[in-house]
C-alpha cells in the first residue's frame, strides 16, 4: 500500500474515516515508521491549530436566555393581526352588502314604469320575503305616512352607521314596490316617493364615498395623531439616515428592515421611518424625528383668506403636553429627539414594539 | 421555541457565538448575530438547524464585513498601530495580542481554508462541512490539513517577524 496522504491522515485524526477505512490505516502505519512519524506531527499540527484558535475567543459568557422579543412565533402575530384583519373584513362586507341591495333596489325602480312587470317584480319578493309581506299589506297606509319621518334623519347617515343602515332602507324600498304594485290608484304618489328615496340613497351613497378617503389615508402622508402628519419622502440608506437624525436610527430589533425613507414635517429638522416586517403580512413604521434646533411657536400663513382645517397652521406641532406614554420615551430618549411606532396592531402591540426600539448598529 | 431548536440552542449557541466572533471580531455583535440567527431559525424551522445555522451566520458575517469595510478599515489601521507601539504589560493586553496575532494569521488563510476550518472548530463534522462549502466529503481532510498549516506556519512568521522588529 502506497503512504498515506495529509487529507486521510487529518480525517483519521479528526475521526472522521469509516472503521474500515481507519483500519487500513492503522494497518500501514503499524509497518511503515516514515507515515508513523507524519502521523504524529499531523498530530502535533492539529494540536496547536486549536490552541491557536482557542486564543481567538470571545469572553466566555454565561449562554444568555432568548431574548423575549426573539421567541414571537408567526402565530401570535396572527392574533395582533387577527382583529384589525376581523374589523377590515366587517367593513368591507357591510359595503358590500350596501351596494349589492343598492344596486337591486334600483334595477327594481328602474323596471317600474310597466305595471306588469312590477307586479311580477314584487311576486319576487314577496316570495323571497313573505314575513315583509304580511307586514307590508295591513300596514301600508301607517307606512308611507311615517316614511318621511324615517327618512329624514337617514338621508347623511354618520359614517359608522353605513354597515346597519342598508338593511332597513332596502326593506322600505321593497314595501315601496309592494305597495305600488297592489294599486294603479297610487301610482304616481308611489313614484313620486321612490324618487324620495333614490335621492336619499344617492346622498347615502356619496357620503359613503365622501367616507372613503379619510378611512384610508394618502400613501405619502404619515399619521402622527396628535402631532399632525409628516411627508414620507425618497427612499434612503442607512448611511444617510444617520447623517439626517444624527444618531442612529431607532429600529425594532431582530425584525427585518423593508426600507428607510426620508421624511418632512414641521419642527424637525430631520425625520426618518424605517419600515419593518414583522412578519410576511405585517409591516410597522418607526418615525424617528430629530426636533429642530429653532423651535417654532407658531406658523403664520400670510395673504391666506380663510384658514383652513388643512392648512399649514393645523399640521405645525402643538405645545401640548405629551401624553404619559410619550413622558417615559422622552425620559429615556434625548428630549429632542421623537420616536413614535406605528403599524396595523393593537395598541398595547405597538406599546411592546416602542419599549424594544433599540439603535440600529451598522 | 420547539423543543429540539431549544436543545440545539443550548448546544451550540457557544460555537455559533465563537465562529461569529472570529468573522467579526466583536464579541458583542457576534452575539447578536447569534441571537438573530437563532430568531431566524425560529422563524424557518429548518430540517437540520445546526448546519443552517451555520449557513445563516456566515452570510450574515459576509454581510456585515461588507458593509462595515469602509467605516472600519480606518480604524483598524488605528487599533494596529496601537498595538505595535509597546511591549504587552499585564494579561489582559496579552491575550488582546495574542488575539491580534491569530486574527492575523487568520487573515492570512484562503476564505475557503479558514471556512472549513472554523466550521470544524465549531464542532461540525466532515459531512457538514463539505454540505456547507461545497466541497466534496474526500476534500475536507485536504482542505483541513492545508489550513492547520497555514495557520500555524502563518502564526510563527508573526511571531518571528515581531521579534525581529523589536529586536
Amino acid at each position: 500500500m502506497s503512504h498515506v496522504d495529509d487529507g486521510t491522515l487529518h480525517a483519521y485524526l479528526d475521526g472522521e474515516l469509516s472503521l474500515p477505512e481507519a483500519q487500513s490505516i492503522e494497518a500501514h502505519v503499524a509497518q511503515c515508521p516514515a507515515c508513523r512519524t507524519r502521523l504524529e506531527e499531523e498530530r502535533a499540527l492539529i494540536t496547536r491549530a486549536g490552541e491557536l484558535l482557542a486564543q481567538a475567543t470571545p469572553p466566555d459568557r454565561e449562554v444568555p436566555a432568548f431574548r423575549p422579543g426573539d421567541v414571537k412565533p408567526p402565530v401570535r402575530l396572527w392574533w395582533k393581526v387577527r382583529l384589525p384583519l376581523a374589523w377590515a373584513a366587517t367593513v368591507a362586507l357591510a359595503l358590500g352588502v350596501g351596494t349589492f341591495l343598492g344596486e337591486s333596489s334600483s334595477m327594481r325602480r328602474a323596471r317600474m314604469p310597466s305595471h306588469q312587470e312590477s307586479r311580477d317584480s314584487a311576486d319576487q319578493v314577496a316570495q323571497n320575503a313573505p314575513a315583509l309581506d304580511r307586514l307590508a299589506a295591513p300596514e301600508r297606509q301607517s307606512r308611507r305616512e311615517s316614511r318621511p319621518r324615517q327618512a329624514a334623519p337617514s338621508t347623511r347617515p354618520p359614517v359608522g352607521m353605513l354597515a346597519d343602515k342598508p338593511k332597513p332602507m332596502a326593506a322600505r324600498s321593497m314595501a315601496d314596490s309592494l305597495s305600488m304594485a297592489d294599486s294603479t290608484a297610487y301610482r304616481g304618489s308611489s313614484a313620486l316617493n321612490a324618487r324620495a328615496v333614490t335621492s336619499a340613497e344617492a346622498e347615502r351613497r356619496v357620503a359613503a364615498k365622501a367616507a372613503a378617503p379619510t378611512a384610508v389615508p394618502r400613501p405619502e402622508m404619515v399619521s402622527l395623531g396628535d402631532r399632525g402628519y409628516a411627508l414620507k419622502g425618497a427612499q434612503i440608506g442607512a448611511d444617510s439616515a444617520r447623517l439626517l437624525l444624527g444618531r442612529d436610527p431607532l429600529v425594532v430589533p431582530d425584525a427585518p428592515i423593508r426600507a428607510m425613507y426620508r421624511a418632512r414635517m414641521i419642527g424637525y429638522s430631520g425625520m426618518v421611518i424605517v419600515e419593518q416586517a414583522l412578519d410576511s403580512s405585517t409591516v410597522i413604521e418607526v418615525i424617528n424625528g430629530r426636533a429642530s434646533p429653532v423651535q417654532l411657536e407658531a406658523v403664520v400663513v400670510s395673504g391666506a383668506g380663510v384658514p383652513r382645517a388643512d392648512s399649514l397652521a393645523a399640521a405645525a406641532p402643538t405645545p401640548e403636553p405629551a401624553p404619559a406614554a410619550e413622558k417615559q420615551k422622552a425620559e429615556r430618549i434625548a428630549s429632542d429627539f421623537f420616536v413614535d411606532v406605528r403599524g396595523p396592531l393593537s395598541t398595547d402591540s405597538l406599546a411592546a414594539l416602542r419599549r424594544l426600539l433599540r439603535p440600529l448598529r451598522p | 421555541m420547539p423543543g429540539d431548536l431549544a436543545e440545539t440552542y443550548r448546544t451550540t449557541y457557544r460555537a455559533l457565538v465563537r465562529f461569529l466572533y472570529r468573522k467579526v471580531w466583536d464579541a458583542e455583535r457576534a452575539e447578536d448575530l447569534a441571537q438573530e440567527a437563532f430568531a431566524r431559525a425560529v422563524v424557518h424551522k429548518p430540517e437540520n438547524a445546526r448546519g443552517w445555522l451555520f449557513i445563516v451566520a456566515a452570510n450574515m458575517a459576509r454581510d456585515e464585513a461588507r458593509r462595515a469595510a469602509r467605516e472600519r478599515r480606518h480604524l483598524t489601521l488605528l487599533t494596529a498601530e496601537a498595538q505595535e507601539s509597546g511591549p504587552p504589560i499585564d494579561d489582559a493586553l496579552h491575550a488582546e495580542h495574542e488575539r491580534a496575532q491569530v486574527r492575523a494569521a487568520l487573515d492570512q488563510l484562503t476564505p475557503r481554508d479558514r471556512e472549513v476550518l472554523l466550521l470544524w472548530d465549531s464542532g461540525l463534522s466532515y459531512d457538514e462541512i463539505a454540505a456547507h462549502t461545497g466541497l466534496a466529503r474526500g476534500a475536507v481532510g485536504t482542505t483541513l490539513a492545508r489550513a492547520r498549516r497555514r495557520l500555524v506556519e502563518a502564526h510563527e512568521a508573526g511571531e518571528k517577524g515581531e521579534h525581529v522588529a523589536r529586536g
